[in-house]
């Protein structure tokens, strides 16, 4: 029953979303794209993809600006779909950029901590993050008016409120101010996601098991990167998202994690998770996250999880009546753009014999 | 070549004479010392470009390492993080030490670089993901930054021995070709002049006495002419004694004179 009206609302969008991901580059393009030898052969071969999106570029450009226009493309596309999406949708659409508008806001809150001319910083700030009422924030001249006007202007006032002063956004590492705002907005994410009556049924089921993916590889990364730094247990417990498949006994324990052990410890319940670690090896001490001095095979945690992550976007597609594959396009899309930064960053620098390390799912 | 580099405006003079032997020496024993010198040097400075060949050798494959651990960032983070890292760091945590280092009396600086164990300040950053790929880069540059340092003490030595190496070979060249040859020639002309004053002198107590000797022999030859006369004029006075006294009163105010001449020029 509950396709029965998608359709009316939001069907195009899927279907153009379901059209989207036809573009997205397949096993057969990466590996042409890892014989290049030059950027521009790089660009020649993305441009069945991308298309007029790459022509601007000058020859050999280089690997920045092509993710930059590569990132051009995932917007003007993702405008679209929220131009022609209505209701439930648009609204889940809009919680999609929150993540994004929650990196464009400590950005700006880093360079009114630092007295910089946040003008400048405009420019910097991610387009899918973009809101109107963004370049109001750069009125701002000292932290507690921007506290007041993010409060009133944007859409994460929710997520300041709950759990940020003006003086945290003073004293705090803006580190932590971000992850407490993306723990917020996860929570409310899900919470959204769980209640709305019209995402009952496929929209809960993937992006119930998505969303939790998300937050309990937050949790992990923040136990994992915070090793050796200042962040104190009961602070790094704060930051941690409040549901997920590691919540509570999970979290507990990771909140008590002291070394990559422990937290291989804690994640042990899930067999998905475990069999990361597993994969990983625990011997490797601080290179857990990294694919620098990695393993034979180069696969690193965050390799891991991203493959995780891309696995299960491509599951989404399989299902049908819901705004879900927006968000796994975007994800497939993001992945996409790493991917061929990644390629062009190792044909520019001339190490091709670790060209393979990017994760291609289709 | 004597003639290109001359002599020195000095008085042919024995003083002189002295004075520039005594530079000469002077001027080859300085010579010798800043020859040593320039070896020494030399020396070191074909070290250090050995050394610097290695460092640049190496410090192109840290920095090609250090590129491609930012690429990691930049993949694992999946953004820029340069705005926020360059925000948030306010203490530098790897610094450099100068020190001055005495080759041959020239002084090189020398660079030194340590890190401040206690400043970490981005260690936050990425925690959400990527937090441990950009700690990676980070020792990764503070690498490369130290390989930098070290060539950047090697290019300074470089640059000053170069310096130095030209200015003493300078002075060696100098000392070789102008001042010794000159002094030499000083010494040479001093010396001539002075053999050419010894000539002078010679040849005139040569002509004087000469000149001595004929006035001698004339003055012989004289008063051998005087004895001869007065033994005739007596053979004479003997035969016509009366005309005897006549003559002898003539002749002796006459011979009186021609002594009195040659006392004169004696």
């Amino acid at each position: 029953m509950e396709g029965l009206f998608f359709n009316v609302n939001a069907g195009y969008v899927e279907g153009i979303v379901r059209g989207y991901r036809n573009s997205l580059l397949t096993g057969q393009n990466y590996s042409n794209l890892t014989q290049c030898e030059t950027i521009d052969d790089v660009k020649l071969q993305l441009g069945p993809a991308y298309g007029d999106f790459l022509a601007a570029l000058p020859p050999n450009p280089s690997t920045s600006a092509l993710a930059g226009k590569m990132t051009d493309k995932l917007v003007a596309e993702f405008r679209y779909l929220t131009a022609q999406s209505t209701g439930s949708t648009a609204k889940f659409l809009e919680y999609l950029t929150y993540g994004y508008m929650i990196d464009n806001i400590a950005l700006l809150i880093t360079g009114t901590l630092h007295e910089r001319d946040t003008r400048e910083l405009l420019e910097r700030c991610h387009p899918l993050g973009w809101f109107e009422t963004l370049p109001v924030l750069c009125v701002a001249t000292n932290i507690e008016e921007l506290y007041n006007s993010v409060l009133i202007e944007t859409p994460l006032a929710a997520y300041f409120k709950s759990s940020l002063s003006h003086q945290d956004l003073d004293e705090l590492n803006i580190e932590i101010v971000r992850n407490t705002l993306f723990k917020n907005y996860l929570e409310d994410f899900y919470n959204f996601i769980n209640t709305h009556p019209d995402f009952s049924g496929p929209t809960q089921d993937v992006m119930s098991e998505i969303l939790q993916f998300e937050a309990d590889r937050r949790s992990i990364n923040i136990t994992l990167n915070s090793f050796g730094t200042e962040l104190s247990k009961p602070e790094r417990r704060k930051l941690y998202p409040e549901f997920g498949k590691l919540y509570p006994e999970g979290s507990l324990m990771l909140s008590r994690a002291e070394d990559v052990e422990g937290v291989a410890l804690a994640v042990s319940a899930n067999a998905d998770y475990k069999s990361f670690f597993d994969a990983v090896g625990l011997n490797q001490g601080g290179g857990l996250g990294g694919m620098g001095g990695g393993p034979a095979d180069g696969k690193s945690l965050e390799d891991l999880f991203y493959q995780k992550e891309m696995e299960m976007s491509k599951l989404v597609f399989t299902r049908q009546f819901t705004p879900a594959v927006v968000y796994a396009w975007m994800k497939l899309k993001e992945q996409e753009i790493r991917n061929v930064t990644w390629i062009s960053e190792c044909i520019a620098q001339n190490q091709k014999e670790r060209i393979g390390n990017f994760i291609s799912v289709f | 070549m004597s003639g290109a580099v001359g002599r020195e405006p000095v008085f042919p003079t024995r003083q002189s004479l002295g004075l520039m032997k005594s530079k000469l020496k002077g001027a080859e024993i300085g010579h010798s010392l800043l020859k040593r010198k320039s070896e020494a040097l030399t020396k070191r400075f074909r070290e250090i470009t050995r050394r610097i060949d290695e460092a640049k050798q190496k410090m192109g494959r840290v920095m090609q390492i250090a590129a491609f651990s930012l690429a990691e960032v930049s993949y694992a983070v999946g953004g820029d993080i340069g705005y926020q890292i360059q925000e948030s760091a306010k203490q530098a945590r790897f610094r450099v030490r100068a020190k001055q280092e005495n080759v041959s009396g020239v002084f090189l600086p020398q660079f030194e670089s340590y890190t401040e164990e206690g400043v970490n300040d981005f260690g936050l950053t990425g925690l959400g993901k990527g937090g441990q790929q950009i700690q990676r880069c980070r020792e990764t540059y503070a690498r490369a930054v130290e390989t930098l340092v070290e060539l950047a003490s090697l290019q300074t030595a470089f640059l000053i021995l170069d310096e130095v190496i030209k200015v003493v070979n300078r002075r060696v060249n100098a000392i070789e070709h102008v001042i010794i040859p000159r002094t030499e020639n000083t010494i040479k002309y001093i010396n001539s002049e002075l053999d050419e004053l010894d000539r002078e002198e010679f040849y005139r107590l040569k002509k004087v006495s000469g000149k001595k000797q004929r006035d001698v022999a004339q003055a012989d030859a004289e008063i051998l002419a005087a004895r001869q006369k007065a033994a005739e004029k007596e053979a004479e006075n003997d035969a016509p004694a009366t005309a005897a006294p006549s003559t002898e009163e003539t002749e002796a105010p006459d011979v009186l004179g021609e002594q009195e001449d040659t006392d004169v020029i004696f």
